[in-house]
């Protein structure tokens, strides 16, 4: 076990022949990250982020632009890939066809000339908190894909790795088999306490596993932090807008002050959310920025209610919960509903909008901007 | 607009039989969803309804015209496709009018043009006629491929997984347009989806298909409260149902259900009618249904609920899912998503027996539900279609 220290981290990918496109084409742009020894980190952003990318380079499967990576005290920029002490399980199983699965999880103990008997010892420690013991004698085709995942882990951690690496293990297993491994994977790590490192581009799943999520976009690190962190504090509107499901509303809005309040105003629409008095400071009449509101912080009102009336666009009932949306100018927010009650479409309800939970984004950097404390 | 029927219809591939004996009979203008798991025989239905494939055995019938000879082109169908295959070097609006330009419908430019509009508007597309595929957001293109099978006011509309291949995000967002665009389609849909949420959402009716055969048709109500057996009720669910084994237990007179534990006894309600469903059945060993949004917790030692260990904590968006094991049983619950809970601590679980749905352990069939609030919903679902 080992702490994971990843400081000014840069990859560029050579443009063999290609016209470039992009003024920027950091893979990774100035990546640091530091990982606590046992801490369970998610690397989570959109397709082209950098995640793999990083996960490669601190692996030594891709060279290092520029930047260091220490496990533990070590600098392993130089070191080859299987110096490094790491174990790898990645989106494909990749097990041997021909070996059954426990020489499989054995194959890299004996490849480094373990004794059998210390072997078995490990693979059977191993094997159960995987839930594979049943299936030591069993050939990877036999297998189903969560089956075949297990047993990619279990090879990946049974070598006492400092570090192990997880490149979307998930995304090829179908809804159940993936909400049952994912489950796995945690009380794995809870058992074994192994400094872990997550790459995925499901924010359900960084949510859920991680201790820690560094959010990626475009190669550069958005916000390193833990899951309520992200969700409840969003360094900036692309973690604001990336994390929870449905994700939060935001709109652009412009800033009226009235009778000493200010107030959110919205483009072809009558709602109007009285800001936060802790903004005060910071907005002025007239001005324009992105608002960010979740959708569990709108709600509907009852009969007295002062909320904007509006019309219901769209009423999902998705039995165990509800979802109106409304439209507001041309962007449709959602809100999501406790209770039972049914709405149709084009039925008026009155909106009530939390203005406290409300989030302010600058509408050229996306920067979040807080209030003075 | 057309009422679809599928009558008998057998569909082989050589030995694999794709479709056993379907019977189905989609009303004029219903929105009806085909759903279930990946080969269950989905998409081979909707092109057997569309022409692309004729079934061995069995009839289509578009208003009671038989249509197993008409040619695809002649049944006035009209798919969208997953990835809408808009033409990239036309207009919205030259996107939207194809259709009608095709030699099959000819029609003049006035005509074109007033349908455009016409569907343009019911779709809110009307200010992008003039841009191209590329500079409209998704959307809008989900639009624009939407409006060009209505322009020629097609008999039925066949959608397979039009959102499968999106990410998560956006899935949920086009799913929510979709459903917002549904009243404007004034046509009979067909939409095949292995996604729970979309099934729920937009069907009006919900067909539950697996390995070639309809397993259930019904409302989401009656798929989610009333699930004929315990593979639908799995499948309709997210996170999945707990399936606890339960027995009848009869002492003085009152009914129980023992459950998860020797001597751990739940009291049957009364008023629910469950007791009398399950005496006549005859069954007295069951697979009791608990929905994971139903069951409550505590943290407290509290009498009559059934300890059990944390087993897993994990946030699903606005809300977690707890995991607790109980003996050798894990029970899935719904917890909020900043809950302070450590692994392996003690949790005290209270199984609602008033709203469990119970299932014949041998066959796996449905029995009955001692949900009253469900059962009147049912009811009253169908009072209302009695009334239309």
């Amino acid at each position: 076990m080992s702490k994971l220290i990843i400081k000014n981290l840069y990859k560029r990918y050579e443009n063999k022949g290609k016209k470039k496109t992009q003024p920027n084409d950091f893979a990774v742009n100035n990546l640091s990250l530091e990982c606590e020894d046992g801490e369970f980190i998610g690397i989570l952003g959109p397709s082209g982020c950098g995640k793999t990318t990083t996960l490669r380079m601190i692996a030594g499967l891709e060279d290092i632009t520029a930047g260091d990576i220490f496990i533990g005290d070590q600098r392993i920029n130089d070191l080859h890939p299987k110096d490094r002490n790491i174990g790898l399980a990645f989106e494909d199983y990749a097990l041997y066809p021909p070996l059954t699965v426990y020489d499989n999880i054995a194959f890299n103990l004996k490849a480094k000339g373990v004794p059998a008997d210390q072997i078995k010892e490990r693979v059977m420690e191993i094997a159960p908190l995987l839930k594979v013991e049943d299936l030591l004698d069993k050939m990877p085709i036999s297998l189903s894909g969560g089956q075949k995942q297990r047993v990619n882990i279990a090879r990946a951690i049974v070598r006492r790795p400092g570090l192990l690496l997880l490149d979307e293990p998930l995304s090829h297993l179908d809804g159940k088999m993936r909400q049952a491994l994912r489950t796995e994977i945690k009380r794995l790590h809870n058992e074994i306490r192994c400094t872990t490192v997550y790459v995925t581009h499901d924010q359900l799943e960084a949510m859920s596993l991680a201790d820690r999520i560094a959010i990626m976009n475009l190669g550069v690190l958005q916000q390193f932090g833990t899951p309520m962190e992200v969700y409840d504090d969003p360094a900036n509107e692309f973690v604001a807008g990336f994390i929870g499901e449905p994700p939060m509303n935001l709109l652009k809005t412009t800033i009226i002050h009235h009778d000493g309040d200010y107030y959110f105003t919205f483009e072809n629409s009558d709602l109007r959310i009285l800001a936060p008095r802790r903004y005060y400071d910071l907005l002025s009449d007239g001005m324009q920025v992105k608002m960010g509101v979740r959708p569990t912080d709108i709600f509907v009102g009852g009969p007295d209610s002062k909320g904007t009336p509006v019309k219901v666009a769209v009423f999902e009932d998705l039995c165990s919960e509800r979802r109106i949306g409304v439209r507001v100018g041309d962007e449709l927010v959602m809100l999501i509903t406790e209770d039972d009650t049914r709405y149709r479409q084009g039925e008026m309800i009155k909106l009530e909008v939390n203005g406290e939970k409300t989030h302010l984004f600058d509408l050229q950097t996306g920067n979040r901007i807080r209030p003075n404390k | 607009m057309a009422k679809i029927e599928v009558v008998n219809v057998t569909k082989r591939f050589g030995k694999f039989t794709a479709l056993k004996n379907i019977n189905l009979e989609i009303k004029d203008n219903e929105f009806f969803v085909l759903f279930g798991p990946a080969g269950a025989g989905k998409t081979t239905l909707l092109n057997n309804v569309a022409g692309i494939q004729i079934p061995e055995e069995g009839l289509i019938r578009f208003n009671g015209e038989i249509m197993n000879r008409i040619d695809p082109a002649h049944r006035n169908v009209a798919m969208v496709f997953e990835n809408y295959a808009l033409y990239p070097n036309l207009t919205v609006y030259e996107n939207i009018a194809s259709p009608l330009r095709s030699p099959l419908y000819k029609k003049d430019n006035a005509t074109i043009n007033r349908e455009v509009h016409r569907v343009a508007e019911l779709l809110r597309i009307d200010h992008l006629l003039e841009r191209l595929p590329s500079q409209i957001s998704n959307g809008q293109k989900q639009r624009v491929a939407i409006g060009r099978a209505l322009v020629r006011d097609p008999n039925v509309f066949l959608m397979d997984e039009p959102l499968a291949h999106l990410d998560a995000k956006l899935r949920h967002y086009m799913r929510s347009e979709l459903k917002e665009m549904q009243s404007s389609f004034n046509t009979t849909c067909i939409y095949v989806t292995h996604d729970f949420l979309e099934a729920v959402s937009l069907g009006d009716r919900i067909a539950i298909i697996n390995e070639g055969s309809i397993i259930q048709v019904g409302t989401r109500e009656e798929v989610y409260y009333t699930p004929c057996n315990e593979f639908v009720a799995a499948l309709v669910g997210e996170p999945e149902i707990n399936l606890v084994d339960g027995r009848l237990f009869v002492d003085n007179g009152k009914y129980y259900v023992e459950t998860l534990e020797k001597g751990y006894l739940l009291p049957l309600p009364e008023s629910s009618g469950i007791v009398r469903k399950l005496v006549d059945s005859e069954v007295t060993e069951y697979h009791i249904g608990f929905r994971p949004n139903n069951i409550k917790y505590t943290f407290e030692k509290k009498d009559g609920l059934i300890r059990g260990t944390v087993y897993s904590f994990e946030s699903i968006g606005n809300k977690a899912v707890l995991i607790a094991k109980v003996g050798e049983k894990y029970i899935r619950m719904i917890a909020p998503n900043d809950l302070k809970v450590k692994l392996d601590q003690a949790v005290y679980v209270e199984l609602p027996i008033h709203k469990a749905i119970f299932f014949d352990a041998q066959t796996t069939n449905f029995i009955g539900t001692s949900d009253e609030a469900a059962i009147y919903r049912l009811v009253q679902e169908q009072l209302s279609k009695g009334v239309q």
